[in-house]
């Protein structure tokens, strides 16, 4: 038994390995990508910034921001202060890009955890749905509205979301955070939190209706995910048999569902949602978009379209690793919780 | 029975997933915004992007200025309404009989909103810093554009008594006044600086109407009323500018009632509010011009004549009509109409005549071989709201006289390059005018100075040693009739080479909720909402 398990842990700590090894790898063929394209789009970012510009002025300027030094100077400088965490400034507002990013990052994650949560139990409601009503329509019914998640671009779906939501019921605002009527509350910069640490339950409730259409829309696409991965499960005829198993063991049906058969169901969740954040977090930017959401995403594209130098390059490569470390984190949470995945999978 | 056992747990998983998210719902429509609006002590104006910084020194996006138009003010202001100039923050003001010496007297008993008092020193930082290379407010990185533009004869500025200013100009500049209207010049309080440093950009202390409170990038900056003004008290507690990038969500909002006034709508757009009582639409010309350059680069379209024969193809009109819903004017000159210089009563220069624009042009056969490159933009620009419509139209003008066209669409950065390098044979481009003098355009678009690759406003590259020479006496004469005959003479050597064809002047369009009182339009296109208050109906 010992000896098994030390076996595992060692499997695990290799894997580990690999995923540390491959950060490495990721990190530097991306940053060597993102500093070359931004290096490849013609024009100066400094005097496209001006409406007016004056040459010996943007001359100034483009050696106090280093970047007439030769370009292998200014890719290891890049590569350095951003592992110092040093991310220079916006071209555009002046303002540190680290400071930028932590007022727009809370705006992002707040959005897709929840969104995925909410995808997760969508998913997970409607596959056990379609298992109780063995009925044929609603099962079709329920897989067709997975596969509207897979495949309705966000753009349409968030404008009928609007259309609906906002305004025939006139129930949740169009667009936006917050209603900046009322006090903002102030603190860590995700607003359940921080409406909650300050009490008022009524801010809460505001930040919900705003949250409430963007939250959905982007549900969907996780909610589809997780439907199309747990039918193949339920399609499994040796669930059934471990059920009546382990009922037959005499466990309560709490303990066989919660923990059992959400545990073995789990990994291959987990799996598929790690592997697929990528394409969540593309889905965040387009949310975003359609509902005014202030999150990263509008932040780098704006940053694309105006050149801001600075936040392209960090902010990118930020996204790039924090994306890459989710993944990895969740293929290794499937590891453990199922160690037997990879050989099955090899 | 496995039915049964389903329906069993996943009732129990779910159920208090389920609270959650009925909860999440229930919430979501327990606290309705009541639509009718009582008057609102909170004045919220849309707009389609957030400010950029609030350095009035360092900007020169519209979004940046209408923010600081509520914070700051400057030492003379156009009357409002008008390009006349009105003391401001200075009382009175003094011109030497030279044109070389500005005295300024300043207004007693104005402050800015942290209390320090407005004096000669503390007037002077705003453009000391903008001056003076080694000031510690100089921001290294800042651009200080519109000082080297706008107030480049400025040799110094001193204090010469407790209450007056100084500016001395290294040669006569007439539109000096002008420009010391202008956001550039608004003054900033230098004790900010002292006790935020660089972060003065984030957050402006001026002595206007609003001081400013709060920014939440991308979604609001959030304004309060300067209890201690020195003008008339503004007509709301709190004045919060929003970002809405999306034009039909933006007017949604305003039918919500959840916001009280919007910019940057698309003349279509307001089709659906023409009868609405609900909301009032102001419109005006702008100071602006949208127009259509000829590269000097382009050995095809050297030639003055086929230059013209161009620009008799096309119909200017249809833009207005088709492109702009009419929310536009034909521009006949490269100035805004009204414009010191712009000949009165005068045969206009360019008339549409594709008849004879089709005569000219069959004498350069090799001409209509290859098709001309018409470079153009996305994204709608203050001057052209929909750029692509506009090409568009221009290519079927230009087809029409057996010319063949491709447009060649970019983003607007990326546009930019192409145009600043001269790299092109046609592009539309506009310029939004700063201080209502001519010099603002014409020196913009035909001076040699302003055509260095990478960094130029004149993207025709045009070069001409009588129309520098017409510039800079321009810029010195302080004779109002002798300016005007400068500039005249300009005008016909740029109706001559036509280095640049102007299209349209298009109008600014604001809405309003119509219990909205007090708000006027300016030339500047600057919004100042501080006179403005709510008035139910």
């Amino acid at each position: 038994m010992i000896v098994a398990n030390v076996h595992k842990f060692k499997v695990f700590l290799i894997e580990c390995l690999h995923k540390g090894i491959m950060l490495i790898l990721v990190f530097v063929i991306a940053s060597v990508v993102i500093f070359t394209a931004v290096n490849l789009i013609p024009g100066d970012p400094v005097s496209l910034r001006l409406k007016n510009p004056d040459p010996t002025r943007v001359a100034a300027i483009r050696t106090e921001l280093g970047l007439n030094k030769p370009l292998p100077h200014q890719y290891f400088y890049y590569v350095i202060s951003f592992v110092q965490g040093n991310w220079g400034k916006s071209l555009i507002t002046g303002q540190k890009v680290r400071e930028e990013i932590s007022t727009y990052f809370p705006a992002t994650i707040e959005l897709a955890l929840i969104a995925l949560f909410l995808g997760v139990i969508l998913g997970l409601g409607v596959t056990l749905s379609t298992q109780c009503f063995k009925s044929t329509l609603w099962r079709n019914t329920a897989f067709s509205l997975g596969a509207l998640g897979l495949t309705v671009p966000i753009f349409w779906l968030g404008f009928m979301f609007i259309v609906i939501g906002s305004l025939w019921l006139g129930w949740f605002p169009s667009g936006g955070r917050f209603d900046f009527t009322l006090p903002v509350p102030q603190g860590s910069g995700f607003l359940i939190f921080d409406s909650l640490a300050a009490g008022r339950l009524d801010l809460l409730c505001v930040t919900y209706q705003y949250l409430a259409l963007p939250v959905f829309c982007l549900s969907l696409y996780p909610a589809a995910l997780v439907c199309n991965v747990l039918k193949t499960r339920f399609a499994d005829p040796r669930l059934d048999t471990l059920i009546r198993a382990l009922r037959a063991k005499g466990l309560s049906e709490s303990r066989i569902w919660l923990i059992h058969i959400l545990r073995l169901l789990s990994a291959p969740v987990i799996t598929v949602i790690g592997t697929n954040f990528g394409t969540l977090l593309c889905g965040a930017v387009l949310t975003e978009s359609v509902f005014s959401w202030p999150g990263m995403g509008r932040y780098l594209i704006e940053a694309v379209l105006n050149r801001d130098l600075f936040v392209i390059e960090n902010g990118l490569l930020l996204i790039i690793i924090l994306a890459f470390l989710i993944i990895s984190t969740a293929d290794l949470l499937a590891f453990r919780l199922n160690p037997t995945m990879k050989s099955l999978s090899d | 029975m496995n039915t049964v056992l389903y329906l069993n747990a996943y009732l129990r998983c779910m159920s208090g997933f389920i609270i959650i998210f009925l909860q999440i719902f229930i919430l979501g429509g327990c606290s309705q915004i009541d639509e009718s609006v009582s008057p609102p002590n909170t004045f919220v104006f849309g707009r389609g992007s957030d400010a950029q910084k609030l350095d009035p020194a360092d900007i020169d996006d519209g979004e940046s200025v209408n923010t600081l138009a509520q914070i700051c003010e400057g030492l003379v202001r156009f009357k409002s309404g008008t390009l006349d100039i009105q003391p401001w923050l200075a009382r009175s003001y003094t011109i030497s009989k030279d044109g070389l010496t500005y005295t300024f007297e300043l207004r007693e008993g104005v402050r800015f909103h942290d209390g320090t008092p407005l004096n000669a020193e503390t007037a002077l930082f705003t453009f000391k810093r903008q001056l003076d290379n080694s000031h510690p407010a100089h921001f290294s990185k800042a651009s200080f554009q519109y000082w080297k533009n706008l107030f480049q004869e400025i040799k110094t500025v001193r204090a010469i008594g407790p209450m007056s200013l100084e500016f001395k100009l290294s040669e006569p500049n007439a539109s000096i006044l002008y420009s010391l209207a202008t956001f550039p010049a608004w003054l900033i309080s230098p004790m900010a600086f002292e006790s935020h440093g660089e972060a003065i950009v984030r957050r402006p202390i001026g002595t206007g109407p609003y001081r400013f409170l709060d920014w939440k990038p991308n979604q609001a900056i959030i304004l309060e009323k300067n209890q201690d003004y020195w003008g008339s008290e503004a007509g709301f507690e709190r004045l919060i500018m929003r970002t809405i990038p999306d034009n039909t969500l933006r007017l949604l909002e305003l039918k919500a009632g959840k916001i009280h006034a919007l910019d940057g709508l698309q003349p279509a757009e307001l089709t659906e509010l023409d009868d609405n009582r609900k909301f009032t639409i102001h419109t005006q010309p702008g100071m602006n011009i949208g127009y259509l350059a000829f590269s000097s680069y382009a050995k095809r379209l050297r030639s003055p004549a086929i230059r013209h024969a161009i620009a008799m193809a096309i119909d200017r009109k249809a833009i207005v009509d088709l492109a702009l819903d009419g929310f536009a004017k034909v521009a006949e000159y490269p100035i805004p109409p009204g414009f010191l210089g712009e000949p009165i009563n005068s045969r206009p220069p360019i008339i549409h005549d594709p008849e004879a624009a089709r005569k000219i042009l069959n004498k350069y056969p090799k001409l209509l071989e290859q098709p001309i490159e018409l470079h153009t933009f996305t994204a709608p620009r203050p001057y052209f709201p929909d750029p692509l419509i506009i090409a568009s139209l221009i290519r079927s003008d230009l087809e029409n006289v057996n010319l063949k066209v491709e447009i060649i669409s970019r983003d607007f950065k990326s546009h930019l390059i192409t145009a600043r390098q001269g790299n092109f044979e046609l592009a539309l481009l506009g310029w939004s005018g700063d201080n209502g003098d001519p010099d603002n355009f014409l020196a913009t678009f035909f001076a040699s100075w302003a055509a260095v690759a990478g960094s130029a406003t004149n993207i025709s590259f045009y070069k001409n040693k009588d129309m520098d020479n017409l510039l800079i006496t321009g810029r010195q004469q302080t004779d109002l009739k002798q300016r005007q005959k400068t500039y005249r003479q300009a005008l016909m050597i740029w109706a001559r080479d036509l280095p640049l064809i102007p299209l349209i002047h298009t109008k600014q369009i604001v809405v309003t909720r119509s219990e909205v009182t007090g708000f006027q339009l300016q030339k500047t296109a600057n919004l100042f909402f501080g006179p403005i208050s709510w008035q139910s109906l």
